[in-house]
Parts: structure tokens; sequence; C-alpha cells
């Protein structure tokens, strides 16, 4: 289970930044006393559009960026306490964290099952589960920098995933992919959250969200402005799909400020 | 433990299994280095050859007829040109300006006379000289010519005036004196490698520290493979140990492959060293190699953190290779000035960080360093290198200086 309490992230802009945003202020508020829960057994979508706050969440949990404020606990362990104890229990995956390009799939895979002290006899097993599921297997010997996008993605989610952790964290997990290898992608995801493990992404795919997630959180300006079921949502707006739903929420926000 | 072998040995797969890096980091410079030593001998051996065997054009204004004798009999083989009036004077001159003649010996008129009519309270007969110091065959003619066969050519025609020339000698200086060298053999064993092994050792390890390093932190920074490992269940301070340990190793195998070449190929480079054997003949005892090793080992442990430190704040290679170069040239200086310290030195220069190594490299190779000397040197590089190595675990928990 994750639960998010009143989370804040605050950026402190650099004058070059501040002159690319056009402000004066050196502080960003890219989350905003955020709470959430989210439960094993489900996917749970951050929805919002870019710059809204989704994958700064992400991080957070993940222990790769501090919380300015507010509290994060995964599995019982507090991000900040126990930061090392919670990296072993998820398996985060985002655009900007790349495999050493010098490095097969195939070394990455054992290097970071390696690190999460994984037996080998298991990463062994692993690696033919995962590398079966994803078509890894034929280019599982060939150096990253030579793979194409997907290829580089697949096995980004295979070494993530080698593990087997019960937190499944992945920001935009199908960006750039072609529609055959995200439909695996979001296939697998539906089969670790049917494995009884959570699984949180991000997205700004409206129809990625409403077919995939269980729950949905729509972040705008880094605050949680809706959360519920997809039927929740469409009934809290009296919208026909999520992208409709989605613009009323969007509206009502930017009316607010 | 585990993160930092696991870190360490992903590290030390990335060099050796890529052969051009192998190449590149342990091969390369030893190629070049050596080739470039070997030219420059090549080209200094030519050209000393070619001045030992160039034929001197020397001028002579008034030559006494004892000269041409004197230089016959002496085995001293040059052309000579008679300056028989002042315009050819000139031109001789003008010749010994250009290059074209190396030296003219101006004599007195009637010098012959001159020396044999020679009576006490006369003018003493002047010879005069002119050369070119800017032509390397006009200094080779003044040097045999002028300074050493008109010396010779005097003491001839002293002997002749006086009939025994010991007479007026009034001390000579070592003429059958063969015990003249007092000094410690073991001492003088490796006078010139104690000289310029610290150098080459300080900016050696510094050096393999440097490529690499810059690449495996703030390289891992540019292409956000950093992020990757700062995500798995390991420590940072394991991530840093574990970085900084393979660039020890990468430091000290590179170091040993760049003198070991050096040395292998020493004959090759320079041939010119014949009967500089003893000075280059480094006799160690095993304390010696004891000290040695584990200051070494000191050493790649500071230089690689202070490597990792600078490359850690860097957002890309490149500006971490323009980091690094002000504390490469603090490596460059330190190694040069311990190349032309003198005498035991100051028990302050081993509490001087840096310095303090290649001070102790030194004066280990020559005896000359107390246990408590080493002792200080030792465990402040060791403390240096450790309180770097936290300050850099502290700036990879920094989510700013990461660019995460």
């Amino acid at each position: 289970m994750i639960e998010i309490r009143d989370l804040t992230k605050v950026y402190r802009l650099n004058r070059k930044q501040m002159a690319e945003s056009h402000t004066k202020n050196p502080n960003k508020t890219a989350v905003d006393h955020l709470s959430l829960t989210a439960k094993k057994g489900e996917i749970y979508g951050l929805l919002g559009p870019n710059g809204a706050g989704k994958t700064t969440t992400l991080r957070c949990i993940s222990t790769i960026i501090k919380p300015t404020s507010g509290e994060i606990w995964v599995e019982g362990c507090e991000v900040g306490k126990e930061p090392e104890a919670v990296r072993n229990r998820i398996g985060f995956l985002t655009s900007d964290i790349k495999l050493d390009d010098q490095f097969d799939p195939d070394y990455m895979f054992r290097f970071f099952g390696r690190l999460h002290r994984v037996p080998e006899d298991v990463i062994a097993r692993r690696r033919e589960e995962l590398f079966d599921y994803f078509g890894i297997r034929e280019f599982a010997h060939k150096k990253i920098r030579e793979l194409s996008t997907g290829m580089k993605q697949k096995a980004a989610i295979a070494v993530s995933l080698v593990h087997d952790p019960d937190v499944v964290i992945f920001d935009e997990p199908t960006n750039g992919l072609d529609i055959i290898t995200a439909r695996s992608v979001t296939d697998y995801l539906r089969k670790l959250r049917d494995e009884g493990k959570l699984v949180i992404i991000s997205t700004h795919i409206m129809s990625e969200a409403q077919k995939l997630c269980d729950r949905i959180g729509v972040i705008i300006d880094g605050r949680k402005e809706a959360e519920g079921t997809l039927d929740e949502i469409l009934a809290r707006t009296g919208a026909d799909d999520l992208e409709d739903a989605f613009f009323q929420i969007y509206a009502g926000r930017k009316e607010e400020r | 433990m585990n993160g930092i072998r696991q870190i360490f040995c992903k590290e030390m797969a990335r060099i050796f299994r890529d052969k051009k890096m192998v190449f590149s980091v342990f091969l390369l410079p030893v190629i070049v280095m050596v080739a470039i030593l070997t030219i420059i001998n090549n080209l200094a051996g030519q050209m000393q050859s070619d001045i030992e065997s160039h034929r001197s054009i020397v001028w002579v204004q008034n030559e006494p007829e004892s000269f041409r004798a004197f230089l016959e009999a002496a085995g001293l083989d040059c052309d000579m040109e008679t300056v028989s009036s002042p315009e050819d004077n000139e031109k001789a001159r003008a010749q010994i300006l250009e290059g074209d003649a190396d030296l003219l010996i101006e004599f007195p008129e009637d010098f012959d006379q001159e020396i044999a009519a020679f009576r006490e309270g006369d003018k003493v007969p002047q010879v005069k000289t002119y050369y070119n110091p800017s032509e390397e065959y006009s200094s080779q003619a003044y040097q045999t010519i002028s300074t050493g066969a008109l010396e010779a050519y005097r003491q001839t025609l002293l002997a002749g005036r006086v009939g025994n020339a010991d007479a007026v000698t009034v001390f000579t200086v070592n003429s059958d004196n063969d015990e003249m060298v007092i000094q410690d053999d073991e001492k003088a064993s490796g006078q010139a490698l104690g000289m310029m092994l610290p150098y080459f050792i300080t900016i050696l390890l510094f050096a393999g520290a440097m490529g690499i390093g810059t690449d495996m932190i703030a390289g891992e920074k540019e292409r956000g493979t950093m992020a990757s490992l700062l995500v798995a269940p390991v420590k940072r301070s394991s991530i840093v140990l574990g970085k900084v340990f393979a660039l020890m190793t990468v430091s000290g195998i590179s170091s040993i492959i760049y003198v070991g070449g050096m040395v292998a190929c020493t004959p090759f480079m320079m041939d010119s060293m014949a009967g500089m054997e003893e000075a280059l003949n480094l006799r160690l005892d095993p304390s010696q190699i004891v000290m040695l090793g584990l200051l070494l080992i000191a050493l790649a442990f500071l230089y690689s953190a202070v490597v990792a430190l600078v490359s850690v704040f860097a957002r890309t290679t490149k500006e971490a290779g323009t980091y690094i170069m002000p504390a490469y040239m603090l490596v460059l200086v330190v190694g040069l000035l311990t190349m032309f310290r003198m005498g035991d030195g100051r028990a302050a220069d081993y509490y001087i960080p840096f310095y303090n190594s290649a001070v102790a490299l030194q004066t280990i190779l020559s005896h000359e360093i107390t246990l408590a000397q080493y002792a200080v040197t030792l465990g402040e590089t060791l403390l240096l290198g450790g309180v770097l190595t936290v300050i850099i675990a502290r700036a990879f928990n920094n989510e700013k200086i990461m660019a995460l």
C-alpha cells in the first residue's frame, strides 16, 4: 500500500529558470498538499496535463527526490526514514531513468538483480519469465545503444521488475511505444494487478487511464482535484467519458484561480 | 558491502568489456609516450651525431705556422680559410652570422716571432676568436677549437718557452685521483628514478583516474543512467565507494602499465643514457616496498576521490573535464616541486596534503623518511580521501547536484 499524506514539493528556481518561467518567484510548487492512498491489487492512475506534478509525486515515492513537507508511506516504510527499504519494495520506471547503453539487457538484468540481493537462481527464473513475455530474448545480448526505443523500453521494464516488487510505479509507461508494445506493457500491468500487486502509473493519455486504471487521481497544478473509479468521476462530473470529465475538472480549477 | 561490490564489478566490466576503452585507457598513452620519447631521442641523437661529424669551417687571420702544425698533430680535422685582407675578415664575420662558417681566429701579426722574442714585461699577445652561439656548428667549433685546441696550443708554446711545463704548474685537480667519489651506494641507486618516480606516479595516478572518473560519474548523470542506480536499494555511500574503488583500480593499473611500459622501453627511448645505469637501477628492500605499496593505494584513493568529487558537481563530462583541469595542474606543480626538492626537507612538508605524499614517495626511495613522518602522510592521505568520499556521498543525496 502507498499512503501519501499532505505531500508538498517546492523547487528552488535559479535565475535562468525564473527567466524561462517568466516569474520573479524563486519557489515553484510542483506538488501542493497532495494526499492519496493506493492499495494492493489495484492500478492507480495519476492523470494530469504536462507539468501537473505527476512525475514529481512518483519521484518522491521512489525516494529519488525528497518531499519539502508531508509523509509518504510505502508498505509500512516512510520514504525519508527508510529509503533503502522503500527502494527494495518498489519497481520504478520513468523515461528519465535509462539503462547504461554500454551493456546489454542481459547484463543489466543480472546487475540490478544482484543489487536487489535476488538469489542467482531466482534471477535466472525471472529472466526467463520476463524476457519471454516481452520478447527480449532475441536482443538480450545486443548493446542497449544498438536497440530501438521500444526494445529499450521493454528492457527497462524487465529490469525494473527483476526483484518482483510488491509496488510497481511506472511514469508514462507506454510513452513512445508502438501500439503492439504498448499493449503488451498494459497487459502485463493488469497481470501484476491480478497477482495482488499495487501498480501506480502516471499518464496524460485519457483512453489509457480509462481502460487500465481501477482508480484515478486527477492532478492539476500540483493539487489533487478529483479521485475515484472511472464511474465515480463520470458520475461526479456528469460527463460521458474521462476526457470530458477531465476538461470539466480542469475548467473548474482554472475558474477557481 | 554487496552494493559496493556490485557497483565496482559493473564499472570494471564497463571498462574491460570494451576493447576500444581498454586500448585507449591503458595502452594508447604508453604507445604515444614511448613513440614521442623515441622520436625525440632519435632526433636529438641525429642532431648530435650531425654536429659531431660536421667539418668545421674556420677562418684564420695571421695564422702562425706552428698553429697549423699543431692542429695537424692534434688530429683536428677542419676546413681552414685564410683571412688575407680586411674584406676577408668582414666576409668571415658575415659567414659566421649566416651560419656558413663556424669560427674566426685572429692571431696578432708575427705571432710566432712575438712568442719567441717574448721578454718579461712585454705585452702578452692576444688571440681573438669569434663565433655564433645561435648556431650549433659554430658553438661546437668554439668548444673544440677556441677553448680546447687553443688551450692545448698555449700549453705547448709555454712548454717550449720554459722547457718544462710542470715548472709553471701550481696545482692540478684530480689528475690521478680515482677515488674522488664518496657516496652511499644504497642512496645513490635509483637516484634518477627517485627524483622522477614521485613526479610520474602522482601525475599518472591522477591522469589514470581523470578520464574514466569524469565519465563514471558526470557521464552517468548526463546519460540518465545514474538515476537507475539511485532507485536501487543501496546506500548512496555504497555507490560512491564502488565507483571510487573502481577508479582507484583503474588508475593503479594504468600507472603500473605506464611505468612498466616506460621502464621496458627505456633502452629504445634513451640510448643516450649510457653510463646512467646506477642512477636508473632502483633497489628496494621489503620495508620500502610495503611503505610504497600502502602509500600508493592511499594516494590512488585520494586522487580518485578528488576526481569523483569534481565530477559529481559537473552536469556533463565536458564540464567535468573543465573543472578537473585546475586539480590536474595542482598535481603537476606538486610533482614538479618534489623534483627540485633538496635534502631531507622540513617536518612540516609531511603535513601538507598532496605535497606530503609526493615528498614521502621520494624520501622512502632515499631512506630518509622516519616512521612518524610516514604515518602522518599515510594517515592524512587516507583521512582526506575519506572526508572527500563523505562529501561525495552527501552530494549524491542532493537532488539538485544530481540533476534529478
